[in-house]
């Protein structure tokens, strides 16, 4: 471990933060409000950290990175950009204590949406919109956006884009990573622009429809407005934030096959195919079940039905209606969309599609092998054969996540939390979610939560961003064996 | 510029890693998924785990916007079918094998102009001949290249403790010498490169680079205290497919050899084919039968079987048993940097060969060759001064050259001038440029005409 070298990178991804800041300076300038000497502040601190630990640990040099590194400098670099996310939120003086806006800023770069505010419409604007300015920085990737366009990363850039883009198997789409990468942010703002256009079409205004934009392109689910998507009551916008939620949910390189004109892209891909198939289906139950019982009329059943399957399976966490109240068998299947999340290489959070699709394809041929004693089979996905390592890779992961769900429910539990709230608490921070049910509903926030379970929760959601593997070994004693 | 590499092996990695540095576009293929595992963990590049020769995977890998389609397999018929393939898929993407088996060798003519249409065969084993051939006739050289059809050469040779020259300033030299000395264009010290000033010494043990017309090299070895010896007695341990060309050569030039051979079938088969070398059934490492064959008086012994750590040991041996000197091949990279630790100091290897071989046909611009130093980490480069390029017309001391470049000679109607700041290039000159690793992306933008032309 060269440690010099992680915190030169760590500093240079402090200082490009920092820069960030300047957009939302912009947008409080604009609209005259107080945050201004707050964001000046934070930009401050921000670059002047930033640049301190780079001046520090310069001229460490190095051709390669080793994988131990590249995920040491990825998850500190995630915590870093945590803290000084929430320099705005904590100078601003809405939050009384600093984990409050530790745990806001990242609650929003993990794109979870999980909130401690309870009255949104209260906060200044240039705050909002740093809110969801976060949001979408961590949609597609901080260290994402680096790679593409800080040019000191080079060789490297392959294990820290390893680390940072959930998917078990990450695709280089281009033969350079500084292109694939730029590709990828390239087509994500290209998505985000149609979207901002459309709202702009619906008569939203330029300010709400920007940073709607930017929380549902990385499934995020901040909002501006206290009672969420509910509050602008359109079929409209809710079909508009239907469709970009599905586009940010599925994987970016299906998108930038489409636009390169193989427009049956989304068919031909395994994964897109059992995705959209299970949301139609599980719109199709949550529709049957709450018709009559919450809503009169189908079409209404279908469209609040429909909204939240989707905001929840892409696990951005925007909310139409107060779903806390809906039958059990309709808040089991969000609970278990929670943890399905979206498709892998997408902005979304939980296990992935793709994951939970070798799993079962895994189970089948165990009982299959069981039946044929003597049969070789591999898993196949997309008719290409699965490597045995990626196989296990998978499986470890997934044992990981149901793992960590459970001790840290327990644990939450026994902080003083009730049953429903301290579980389904924790699926909608490991799956960046957001909302979950009983007092962390979507009526309700996080804001009750004990002080140890707001920091539980904080490590949760990192843990479902950097998809466990980058976070947790940390706790690993061989990891810091020299 | 985009590139596809078909075998990820150590030619296939080393090639990959090198163009990657020089931000190129390298897609490699590979059937094995470890061999794709290490190249995607240590370099930028795209990987592809299929079969070469398939139509397929090298579709996959953009065969049709590729500028160059490299077969480098351990496979012969692999490598054809991989050219013969893109050949059809995409006529006009250059092509370049490696073609190892001898049988081939009068067919690179044909490949290149009928169906596969192969713009270079590469040959590594014919390239280390030559390359044995050429340290063998340059007294204490451990590196020699050719430009200009072999008129100009570089040379790398370890300066000795009793050298005259050890321990003198570069700005000193002339008036040591009394005449201008070589152009030493590049030292390697402690496996570090320095491209030396003026103020810079030379001590014992460097490495020193130099550039010579081939009729001065002998002078100019003789400023360094390397004497010309004639080569009479040559031993070759290893009568494999390098082994048994370097005997035919040798015999040719009617020097006396013997050539150890461990497995009698080869032997019978050498026996059959040479006519006077001396065929040996036996281990060269063995230190009675070195002794047997008077290994003290032979000049050069020359260890050339597949076993590198045979190699190694069997150099030492004979060396030690008082053999003058010893030419050792050897392929894993990794131990190059250790060679002169152990005392051995002329190394071969039929992969470095082939990368030359091939680095020299995807440089840019009116690149002819380029040859890499030992240790990879610099270059010399054989190159037309376009009449466009930003080199040509003003004196060399205005040219904002990258750091670690520098122009050597300059070739002008079969004169070959040492240049000075003064010096300026004209058209059509060719210019053989040193540069280092990192210089050499900008030496190529130099030397491609500049836009504003097209």
């Amino acid at each position: 471990m060269r440690w010099r070298y992680i915190l030169n990178v760590v500093g240079i991804l402090t200082l490009f933060f920092g820069l960030t800041m300047l957009f939302p300076i912009a947008v409080a300038f604009y609209y005259k409000d107080q945050s201004v000497i707050p964001f000046l502040k934070s930009i401050g601190i921000t670059t002047f950290a930033g640049l301190l630990l780079h001046l520090c640990f310069r001229g460490s040099r190095v051709e390669i990175i080793t994988q131990r590194e590249g995920m040491a400098i990825v998850s500190i670099g995630w915590i870093t950009i945590g803290i000084f996310g929430a320099l705005p939120f904590y100078l601003g003086g809405e939050f009384i204590t600093f984990v409050d806006a530790f745990f806001e800023s990242v609650s929003g770069v993990t794109t979870t949406g999980a909130s401690v505010l309870t009255n949104i419409e209260a906060v200044s604007k240039g705050l909002l919109f740093w809110r969801s300015f976060i949001q979408w920085l961590g949609g597609m990737g901080i260290i994402v956006l680096s790679i593409a366009i800080l040019p000191f990363l080079g060789v490297g850039g392959m294990q820290l884009y390893k680390a940072e883009v959930p998917s078990p198997t990450p695709d280089k789409l281009r033969p350079r990573i500084k292109d694939t990468a730029l590709l990828l942010w390239k087509v994500y703002v290209l998505i985000s622009l149609l979207g901002a256009i459309l709202l702009l079409i619906g008569g939203m205004s330029f300010y709400d429809a920007l940073c709607h934009t930017f929380t549902t392109m990385p499934t995020g689910g901040f909002s501006t407005k206290n009672a969420s998507i509910a509050h602008f009551d359109s079929v409209y916008f809710d079909s508009v934030i239907i469709i970009f939620m599905l586009l940010a949910g599925i994987n970016f390189s299906l998108h930038y096959q489409m636009l390169r004109g193989k427009t049956l892209a989304f068919w031909k891909d395994s994964e897109c195919r059992f995705f959209l198939g299970t949301i139609i289906l599980l719109i199709a139950i949550v529709t049957f079940n709450i018709h009559g019982a919450v809503y009169e009329n189908i079409c209404q059943a279908l469209r609040y039905g429909a909204f939240q399957v989707v905001s929840i399976i892409t696990t951005t966490g925007y909310a139409t209606a107060d779903f806390d109240q809906w039958p059990a068998m309709s808040k089991l299947i969000l609970l278990l969309c929670m943890f399905m999340g979206a498709s892998a290489g997408s902005t979304g959070g939980g296990m992935k599609f793709l994951r939970v699709m070798l799993y079962f394809k895994y189970c089948y041929k165990e009982l299959f092998s069981m039946i044929h004693p003597r049969s070789v089979t591999h898993i196949k996905i997309g008719g290409k054969v699965v490597p045995e390592d990626v196989t296990r890779s998978v499986l470890g992961f997934l044992g990981l996540y149901m793992g960590l769900f459970v001790l840290c429910s327990v644990v939450l539990a026994g902080m003083g939390v009730d049953f429903v709230t301290s579980f389904s608490a924790v699926a909608a921070t490991i799956g960046n979610v957001g909302p979950g049910f009983a007092n962390v509903g979507p009526a309700l926030n996080y804001a009750q939560m004990p002080y140890l379970g707001k920091w539980l929760l904080i490590w949760c959601m990192l843990l479902g961003r950097l998809e466990i593997y980058t976070i947790i070994i940390f706790l690993v004693p061989e990891f810091w064996r020299k | 510029m985009k590139v596809v590499i078909v075998g990820a092996g150590e030619v296939g990695f080393h090639v990959a890693s090198r163009l990657s540095h020089e931000n190129k576009d390298v897609v490699v293929i590979d059937k094995d998924g470890d061999a794709i595992r290490r190249i995607s963990d240590n370099i930028d590049v795209q990987v592809i785990t299929g079969s070469g020769s398939s139509p397929v995977s090298l579709e996959e890998a953009g065969i049709k916007e590729a500028e160059i389609l490299l077969a480098v397999t351990n496979s012969d018929e692999t490598n054809l079918v991989a050219c013969l393939v893109a050949n059809i898929i995409s006529p006009y993407t250059k092509k370049l094998a490696r073609i190892r088996n001898a049988d081939f060798d009068k067919y690179h003519a044909i490949f290149r102009d009928h169906a596969p249409h192969i713009d270079t065969l590469i040959n590594p084993e014919i390239e280390v001949v030559k390359t044995i051939d050429r340290l063998m006739n340059m007294p204490g050289a451990v590196d020699v290249g050719n430009f200009a059809n072999g008129r100009v050469k570089f040379i790398g040779i370890n300066l000795d403790k009793e050298a005259r020259l050890a321990g003198s300033r570069l700005d000193e030299i002339p008036a040591l010498l009394g005449k201008q000395g070589p152009l030493i264009a590049a030292v390697i010290r402690d496996e570090e490169l320095i491209i030396p000033s003026g103020d810079d010494r030379l001590m014992p043990g460097d490495l020193v680079y130099f550039i010579s017309e081939e009729d001065k090299i002998l002078d100019t070895l003789t400023i360094f205290d390397k004497h010309a010896e004639p080569v009479k007695r040559v031993l070759i341990v290893g009568g494999g497919r390098i082994g048994s060309r370097l005997a035919v050569l040798l015999d040719d030039k009617h020097v006396y050899t013997k050539i150890i051979e461990k497995n009698p079938d080869r032997c019978a088969k050498l026996a059959e084919k040479l006519n006077k070398v001396v065929v040996l059934h036996g281990d060269g490492s063995d230190q009675g039968l070195l002794k047997e064959e008077n290994v003290q008086e032979t000049d050069f012994v020359i260890t050339l079987t597949n076993d590198e750590e045979i190699n190694i040991l069997a150099s030492l041996l004979a060396k030690r048993m008082g053999a003058r000197k010893t030419i050792t091949k050897i392929s894993k990279f990794s131990y190059f940097s250790l060679m002169s630790m152990v005392g051995i100091e002329q190394v071969v290897s039929p992969r470095l060969s082939a990368i030359n071989t091939i680095l020299q046909h995807i440089r840019r611009g009116k690149v002819l060759s380029s040859i890499s130093i030992k240790g990879e980490q610099a270059e010399f480069m054989e190159a037309v001064a376009l009449e466009t390029s930003e080199i040509v017309g003003k004196p060399l001391k205005n040219i904002s050259f990258p750091k670690g470049a520098l122009v050597t000679s300059i070739i002008r109607n079969d004169n070959i001038v040492i240049p000075s700041g003064d010096s300026i290039i004209e058209p059509d000159d060719r210019i053989i440029i040193f540069a280092t690793r990192q210089a050499i992306p900008k030496i190529e933008k130099i030397l491609t005409v500049k836009l504003e032309y097209f």
